[in-house]
């Protein structure tokens, strides 16, 4: 086996692997809280993306203000979203719920399509730092090593908040046990908001990496990812953000090394979906609750 | 008087749960409210704490009217509930539950208010990393107690401390609920387990599907033949 094409394809493994799991986290974290799942997710990780082109081309940002101002924008957005759309279905049923959600994405799709027209977008040239290089004949892009640094960074700065801190482990007990949450004198409503804010702003950041990775811009390219990246969520155990991670890394490397070695044994790009999604089915069905996940205990 | 309850209707759906109950509690009292299952305690401890909404009725803490108001206000007021089943967060340590009930607090007046609940409860700082799942009941209910003494409510309302607990547990734990109600805490108990109950209160009240039927200091309560027939086993 060539092993300097091996590590070729562990780094792009781990770059898209790890932008899988930034949109994950945010799937992962309100279901947690919950027990929704946001199916407009995917719609808020393209909105991130486009903000930060809207902040490098017209507000002349560099890369790291941009991304700054992107998360921002997005996690009000994803703030808002829980406000308006899916509060007042607190009670409502499942059903309902999920059809909002589709419908929130849907808006958002559509509202990015009449703002931005249907030309593809993309950052502008300089926006980021592009310089390639070569160590041991594998050759690297800054690119790859700042999207994968960066991925790490936002998750373990994540993991800190969720163990670490009083919001953290609010977040926590709602998932464990909404009922006892406000006898704390927490608000339920604040750690909702906390959680979507956090979910919607990590899936900007992915957008906004996305859009440097692969620079081509669309309002529906929430879609595809926003769909690997929930199942990416739901094969780590949905609801633990470990998982999440874990999860778009495996998803990341399944799909890479897929085209990167079935060309030799005659599967054809065209089938990476399949296999991938194939490959998660096995997973889920040896183990139902995910790679981290336990059963939940059936609530009264 | 610290907390007084007039006239409270309380329904889930068409079940109408309350009829009408009133009660008062007076500053630095023990009081229980003793009744069946199915007498509507939790309904109206649940309801004063701001869990759920009444249908009508007044509710007076401390003078203001927090009726309808939610309950992650209400504890602030300083009046915090101990809840049926304890309700421990099992995949947060000891030590977290009890910091999320400071969730207001700044850290020095957090940890005066840890140390304390520990002073009560050693056990609770022997296992103060262990996981709230793998607590014994007695122990969940230490730290549940422990819990609302860190809201820092000089009002406690607990519903049925005792349940699932042995008898010598139980006797544990309301030897320290007395001990907290001497330090200032006034109490309000919710029991099934009348002779516990109306040894450590100094009044009580009846509670029978909805309606309060009988009130009285604990002493008399405990010899009046309805209680000993009905609660008492007598
Ligand atoms: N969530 C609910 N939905 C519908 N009815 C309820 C609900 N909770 C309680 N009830 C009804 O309200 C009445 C009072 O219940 P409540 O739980 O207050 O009784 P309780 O005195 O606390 O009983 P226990 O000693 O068993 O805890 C009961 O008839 C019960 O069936
Ligand atoms: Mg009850």
């Amino acid at each position: 086996m060539d092993l300097t094409f091996f590590v070729q394809q562990l780094f792009n493994a781990l770059q898209l692997g790890s932008l899988y799991a930034l949109i994950a986290l945010g799937y992962t974290m309100v279901y947690g809280v919950l027990l929704l799942i946001n199916f407009a997710h995917g719609d808020i990780f393209m909105v991130g993306a486009f903000l930060g082109v809207f902040a490098s081309m017209v507000l002349g940002l560099p890369f790291v203000a941009a991304l700054i101002v992107s998360m921002l924008l997005t996690g009000l957005l994803g703030v808002t979203i829980e406000r308006v759309a899916y509060k007042p279905l607190r009670h409502a049923s499942r059903l309902s719920v999920v059809i909002t959600a589709l419908g929130v994405g849907l808006l958002l799709e559509n509202g990015m399509l009449a703002l931005t027209g249907a030309d593809p977008r993309s950052y502008p040239e300089g926006f980021i730092n592009t310089t390639s290089f070569s160590i041991a004949g594998v050759n690297l892009t800054s690119v790859k090593i700042i999207i994968i640094v960066l991925a790490f960074v936002l998750f373990f700065g994540l993991y800190a908040i969720v163990q670490r801190t009083k919001w953290g482990m609010a977040m926590r007990a709602i998932s464990y046990d909404k009922f006892a949450v406000p006898l704390m004198g927490v608000s339920q409503n604040q750690i909702i908001s906390l959680t979507f804010l956090l979910g919607a702003s990590l899936a900007a950041a992915g957008g906004i990496l996305w859009g440097t990775a692969f620079p081509v811009l669309s309002p529906y390219m929430g879609l595809r990812v926003g769909w690997k990246a929930f199942i990416a969520a739901v094969v780590g155990g949905i609801g633990d953000i470990r998982g999440a991670m874990l999860g778009g890394l495996l998803l990341g490397f399944i799909e890479i090394y897929t085209v990167a070695y079935g060309k030799d044994i005659g599967i054809t790009s065209t089938w990476r979906d399949p296999i991938v999604f194939g490959l998660l089915l096995i997973i889920l069905v040896v183990r139902p609750t995910g790679l981290f996940g336990v059963a939940r205990r059936q609530k009264v | 008087m610290l907390l007084s309850v007039r006239d409270l209707h309380v329904s889930y759906g068409n079940i109408h749960a309350v009829h009408g109950v009133s009660f008062e509690v007076e500053e630095g009292e023990i009081v229980t409210l003793i009744g069946a299952n199915g007498a509507g305690k939790s309904t109206i401890l649940n309801t004063v704490a701001g869990l759920q909404a009444p249908d009508s009725g007044a509710i007076e803490f401390k003078g203001a009217s927090i009726a309808g108001r939610s309950a992650h206000d209400v504890v602030k007021l300083g009046l915090a509930l101990v809840p049926e089943g304890r309700r421990i967060f099992g995949n947060l340590t000891v030590y977290e539950n009890l910091r999320l009930a400071g969730f207001q607090l700044d850290a020095a007046e957090l940890s005066r208010r840890i140390e304390r609940v520990y002073g009560y409860f050693p056990r609770l700082q022997e296992r103060r990393g262990q996981l709230g799942d793998t607590l014994s009941g007695g122990e969940q209910q230490m730290l549940a107690v422990g819990r609302a003494l860190v809201t820092g409510g000089n009002c406690m309302l607990l519903d049925e401390p005792s349940m699932g607990l042995a008898p010598l547990l139980v006797q544990q734990i309301f030897e320290i609920l007395a001990e907290i109600n001497r330090e200032g805490v006034t109490i309000l108990l919710v029991e099934q387990n009348a002779h516990m109950a109306l040894k450590l209160a100094n009044r009580g009240y009846v509670l029978e599907t909805g309606n309060i039927v009988l009130a009285g200091a604990s002493r008399e309560l405990a010899q009046s033949p309805d209680v000993q027939r009905a609660y008492l086993g007598g």
